[in-house]
């Protein structure tokens, strides 16, 4: 069934091949076109959500070990302190993770801080402690700022100064390995 | 049939009393503070302090999934609700959501910290960031990620916040809040004269704008510019409609000039009218504005190009192109992901003008447009995924609706990983 033609087929327009020319309305009969687009759009809507669904899924797995690894540093410090920072490894993308928090009481980074280095599987709700290093009140983490490192920090260069600031508390290496 | 009817309304009557349950829970709790779900600010919300406790993820997504669940069954049963019932929910849930706290975004305080680096401090902000005003006590309240960047939005919303940046940070937040309240309203009102004026349900079109709760807590809670925007693309399409067509062309680049996203109904529109008004009425507008622009900002202030390729390098972790990355094995999106998804795009763009000029509805393809730059795009963020729901919800095209709705869907079911495993 052809459709009546419209003001728009005529000049230019109507020089145009059939399939080229402007129209109104869409022409009926598009049901191929309609039926590969909806088709493209649901297989693009699937690959959506399993990418999404497996983001979930990882992110899971990441929060899992994150709680293990403020768990274990809660263990090995004695202190069961709630605001402690996480950093991830986003350079390397390993599940090596850096755990900071206060050694006394006081308002996140308000102290000076001790930080655990964390490797390996979750195992009873734990990791494995590589290493650490302290780091003063109020500074950010940055290899210019870490002093008595001890464990694998030590082994791989991660503190700049070779002694702690001045006043700073004491800084003793804490037990390394599974806890 | 009539007992059917009762319980349809008793039905409908208990989704709405979940919506506003779940949004007033996340408002009270909001209005405590100290969540990180809650950017730091002035305590706007203080006179509600008391009736709730401090907002966690547990609470947010657990409130965030039981309006999402009531929005979806609410939307099956649009056709059975009254007009009046639907307006009333509509107006309830924007009024709790205006009562309360800044909610999960720190932009409104780039906007403010923009408005009085130009008002308070005479400072361009096209070519500063807040950080020029570091002084200034809206400055601590600005995400840390924005304090270097020079604002991305365009030259008419900057001026219309200028007004603002006079009544203090408490008062411009409130006035942000006003704004974003009405531009809401007005988008809603819009959206319900094109449903009627092309023959669909209007309130169906409503709820699906108006109740959404991605619209609701994320675009209104955080007072969102693109709300502005969606109110002069309505207007465009509204005005397109009354056959007001260089009107209609003045309100897009209007739109475009709020956020520059909102040009990408002109083609289509200029595709499906052909007529020259929309053109002249663009170009008209365009030029005045640039004018302005010109004058107020100087020439940055109409190199939007330069804003958006700065801003389309940005990655955010709930893009769908990184967690494609992550699907595929890779740790995030790198330079060449960037050109394959532009390419995408451009592919995507072309086949809907192709599709307008051979009679698809312009409406329609406008909004898969808009939807194609957020799945794409790998800075996404909750209310970009507004920017095609008003569309979606006049165009005659209903895959675009529910296309719309999934990708919000997903966005949500993304945010879930702290319920699932929460960290403490």
């Amino acid at each position: 069934m052809s459709t009546p033609p419209t003001p728009l087929q005529t000049g230019l327009a109507g020089r145009m091949p059939e399939w080229a020319r402007p129209r109104e309305d869409e022409r009926h009969g598009l049901g191929s076109l309609r039926l590969a687009e909806t088709t493209i759009l649901i297989l693009v809507g699937l690959f959506l959500a399993v990418a999404t669904i497996a983001d979930v899924v990882k992110q899971t797995h990441v929060n899992h070990r994150l709680v293990a690894d403020m768990r274990t540093w809660r263990t090995v410090t004695g202190h069961n302190y709630r605001s402690l920072g996480t950093e991830q490894d986003v350079k390397g993308h390993t599940t090596r993770d850096t755990v900071c928090g206060n050694v006394s009481p006081g308002g996140p980074r308000e102290r000076t801080q001790v930080c655990l280095v964390l490797v390996g599987p979750v195992v009873s709700s734990r990791r494995e402690v590589s290493g650490g290093y302290y780091l003063p009140a109020k500074s950010e983490d940055r290899r210019r700022s870490r002093y008595a490192c001890f464990g694998s920090a030590l082994q791989a260069g991660l503190c700049g100064l070779r002694t702690p600031p001045a006043g700073a508390p004491p800084s003793p290496a804490l037990p390394t390995g599974r806890r | 049939m009539q007992a059917g009817r009762v319980w349809l309304r008793a039905l409908a009557g208990a989704l709405a009393v979940v919506m506003l349950a779940a949004t007033l829970e996340i408002v009270l709790d909001g209005a405590v503070g100290h969540s990180p779900l809650i950017p730091k600010s002035p305590h706007i919300a203080a006179w509600l302090d008391g009736v709730g406790e401090r907002l966690g993820f547990r609470v947010f997504l657990i409130a965030l999934l039981a309006y999402v669940g009531a929005y979806a069954c609410m939307l099956l049963l649009a056709r059975r609700v009254s007009a009046r019932f639907a307006i009333a929910l509509t107006i309830a849930l924007q009024l709790i959501v205006f009562a309360g706290p800044i909610l999960l975004s720190t932009d409104v305080f780039s906007y403010i910290a923009y408005a009085r680096m130009g008002v308070v401090h005479g400072i361009n902000p096209y070519i500063h960031g807040p950080i020029a005003i570091a002084s200034d006590p809206v400055y601590h309240d600005v995400g840390k990620d924005w304090k270097l960047v020079a604002t991305a939005y365009g030259p008419l919303y900057t001026l219309i916040s200028y007004p603002l940046a006079w009544l203090g940070v408490t008062g411009a937040l409130w006035g942000m809040k006003l704004m974003a309240l009405l531009a809401g309203a007005g988008t809603l009102a819009l959206t319900w004269r094109c449903a009627r004026l092309r023959q669909l349900d209007p309130k169906l079109a409503l709820l699906v704008v108006g109740v959404n709760p991605l619209w609701v807590i994320y675009g209104l809670g955080g007072a969102h510019n693109d709300l502005i925007m969606t109110l002069l693309m309505m207007g465009a399409v509204s005005l397109t409609l009354a056959r007001r067509e260089a009107y209609a062309g003045a309100a897009v680049i209007a739109a475009a000039l709020v956020k520059a996203t909102g040009i990408v109904l002109l083609p289509f529109m200029l595709l499906s009218t052909r007529r020259l008004a929309p053109l002249l009425g663009a170009v008209v507008a365009g030029l005045a504005c640039a004018l302005v622009a010109f004058l107020v900002f100087g020439i940055h202030g109409v190199d939007v190009v330069a804003a958006l390729n700065r801003d389309a390098a940005f990655v955010s972790t709930d893009s769908f192109p990184t967690e494609i990355a992550h699907l595929l094995g890779k740790p995030g999106v790198f330079p060449v992901d960037h050109d394959l998804l532009k390419a995408g795009l451009v592919l995507i763009v072309v086949h809907l003008l192709w599709r307008t000029w051979r009679g698809y509805d312009w409406v329609a393809a406008s909004g898969w447009t808009l939807l194609a730059i957020s799945v794409t795009s790998t800075w996404l963020l909750a209310w970009y995924t507004l920017w095609s729901l008003p569309l979606a919800a006049v165009s005659r095209d209903r895959r675009l609706l529910v296309a719309t709705l999934s990708v919000q869907a997903l966005f949500i079911l993304h945010q879930l990983s702290p319920l699932l495993a929460p960290v403490s």
